[in-house]
């Protein structure tokens, strides 16, 4: 699983050296938001049922043509294409916070997933409307701190950004 | 191409025009430039490719924009706008790797032999950070042979599926399979993803023999059968392949149970049932496809309890666990499914379509001759799968008497039902 530190051992023995001293900091950076990430990341899994039906109802609201009879939420059930997809995402998030890195997402979320989307033509635009929602939702010190929400935020970035 | 889901969003096209040339700091709470890029496919017409063409020449590179402008380059490349080609070459370039890669897929699908542009996109493979399987399958399906030296590079790479691909755009250029074995292996690695991409690479390569291979490979039936459809279509035009040599596998593919799969997961020790249901809601089909096998051989008798109470309470929201539960109760021959299955078998919400055939296969499962009915309109539906499936599961309750429409369209369903009225 690919993270800051792993990064910088690889890159080091690939080499056949010790870690350089930016390595050093880079890692020390991670350290030291290390605390932050694992207080998101205990937030979201505390919450990750909420955030995702938040974001899934949030893109629903903005577009009630898919209410409509035959479309994609069509009954009172969420009849979810993308909700089970945003709790996948999330839970990716909330992985990449406690390793410290974006191995997780990089390697069960965005390798192949874009191919994937293109190839059978499934739109993309729910999930990028979702995740901005829960991005743009996150309030700090309401829901977490304010260094625990720009972690949260830049990986929620990260995985808009990728999927788009 | 599927166009299931490509209305979503119900906005006009001056709408969504509007909207997409809105400046984003201005772009209203309830509107989405984002949205409005994704929404022109519906729109082939002169004016939203003009404003697309506008969103991709606007390059403010904050994240909200940067994403619009990659999206209406993917949509300018599924409308086939040749107008776009000289603003899309520009994209090349761009420091942003996804807006290169919808770039370079987009000019795939509009299609060019110009040779500088050809040059331009192999010379990506030399830059670091790309995605190189997009790059690869571009060059391919261009059929811009000089790129072979450059790709042949990347059969050695470390990432599994670049190298994938790499092989087998080298085997299509030279007509040379010898190292497809290394792309068939992936067909059982234990990421999904990888599983899921090397069937791309099996379809790009043209490579037929792998038809079978495809069908055990252990995925969502949505990869195993777009793979075996694909190579049937093309191996059909080239005279390569005929009904009789797909057939085998495109049944076991429909039919879906998963002992004709090779599983790549185990357990150390039986898992309790609870655990099991909940692995149908897994996003990696192969251990859906282990819990169904588990289910099947160790609860039985507990299982239909189990699944019924799953679809009321998650189950019939979740379009990967719904597939799930409606085929395991035809395995389960449990008759008092037959209405939840029949409800499938006529769900037309989009998500939910590849549970449509499996609730035929089910139905055909049950043996309850009620269905025989319902399954016969089914063949007046416009899923080739759906279909298919019916057929054959109208010959497993022994109804050989269904018609499909004189003008079927699909080479395949003619085949079957052809096949079926000769027996």
């Amino acid at each position: 699983m690919k993270s800051v530190l792993t990064t910088v051992i690889a890159s080091a023995d690939a080499a056949g050296r010790f870690p350089s001293s930016s390595d050093l900091e880079s890692v020390q950076g991670s350290i030291q938001r290390a605390a932050a990430r694992l207080e998101a990341a205990e937030k979201l899994a505390a919450n990750i049922d909420n955030v995702a039906k938040e974001a899934y109802d949030a893109c629903i609201k903005k577009y009630p043509y898919l209410n409509n009879a035959g479309e994609a939420n069509s009954t009172d059930v969420f009849k979810a294409k993308c909700a089970r997809d945003i709790k996948h995402y999330l839970r990716l998030v909330q992985y990449c916070l406690v390793v410290g890195g974006t191995g997780p997402l990089d390697e069960w979320g965005i390798a192949g997933q874009r191919e994937v989307y293109r190839a059978l033509s499934l739109p993309t635009a729910p999930y990028v409307e979702a995740l901005s929602f829960a991005r743009n939702r996150g309030c700090a010190p309401r829901d977490m701190s304010a260094q625990a929400l720009t972690e949260y935020n830049a990986l929620l970035d990260y995985a808009i950004n990728s999927l788009s | 191409m599927d166009k299931r889901f490509f209305s979503m969003f119900n906005l006009t096209e001056e709408q969504a025009i509007t909207v997409l040339d809105t400046p984003q700091d201005q772009i209203s709470e309830d509107d989405s430039r984002y949205i409005a890029a994704s929404h022109l496919i519906n729109y082939p017409t002169a004016a939203a490719i003009d404003a697309l063409i506008r969103a991709v020449q606007n390059t403010s590179p904050e994240l909200d924009n940067r994403i619009v402008r990659r999206k209406s380059i993917e949509t300018l490349g599924r409308l086939q706008a040749t107008k776009a080609l000289p603003v899309i070459r520009g994209c090349l370039a761009d420091d942003d790797c996804y807006t290169v890669e919808n770039a370079v897929w987009s000019i795939g699908e509009i299609g060019t032999t110009d040779q500088e542009i050809l040059a331009e996109i192999t010379q990506l493979l030399q830059k670091p950070q790309q995605s190189y399987r997009v790059i690869i399958h571009t060059l391919v399906k261009l059929d811009y042979r000089p790129a072979a030296t450059e790709i042949q590079k990347f059969t050695t790479s470390e990432d599994g599926p670049i190298a994938s691909a790499a092989i087998a755009a080298v085997g299509r250029f030279n007509q040379d399979y010898s190292q497809i074995e290394r792309v068939l292996s992936f067909l059982q690695h234990p990421q999904v993803l990888a599983r899921r991409l090397c069937i791309q690479d099996l379809i790009d390569a043209k490579y037929y023999s792998a038809i079978p291979h495809i069908a055990y490979c252990p995925v969502s039936i949505v990869f195993r059968l777009r793979g075996v459809r694909m190579l049937a279509d093309a191996g059909l035009a080239d005279g390569q392949l005929s009904f009789a040599n797909v057939q085998p596998s495109l049944e076991q593919v429909l039919r879906d149970h998963p002992q004709d799969l090779k599983l790549v997961h185990s357990y150390g020790q039986l898992p309790t049932l609870e655990t099991l249901i909940q692995d149908l809601y897994d996003v990696d089909f192969g251990r859906c496809y282990l819990a169904i096998r588990l289910i099947l051989e160790h609860y039985a008798t507990a299982a239909p309890a189990a699944l019924f109470a799953t679809y009321e309470a998650e189950g019939r929201s979740d379009y990967g666990a719904h597939f799930h539960i409606v085929k395991l109760f035809g395995w389960l021959q449990h008759a008092p499914a037959y209405d939840l299955i029949v409800e499938a078998l006529n769900n037309t919400q989009p998500q939910f379509q590849k549970s449509r055939a499996a609730a035929a296969i089910a139905l055909g499962e049950l043996g309850d001759s009620r269905a025989i009915p319902l399954l016969q309109a089914s063949l007046k539906e416009k899923l080739w799968d759906l279909k298919y499936a019916a057929l054959m599961a109208l010959a497993k309750l022994g109804d050989n008497s269904a018609k499909i429409a004189p003008d079927e369209p699909d080479w395949l369903v003619q085949s079957k039902a052809a096949s079926i009225k000769n027996n």
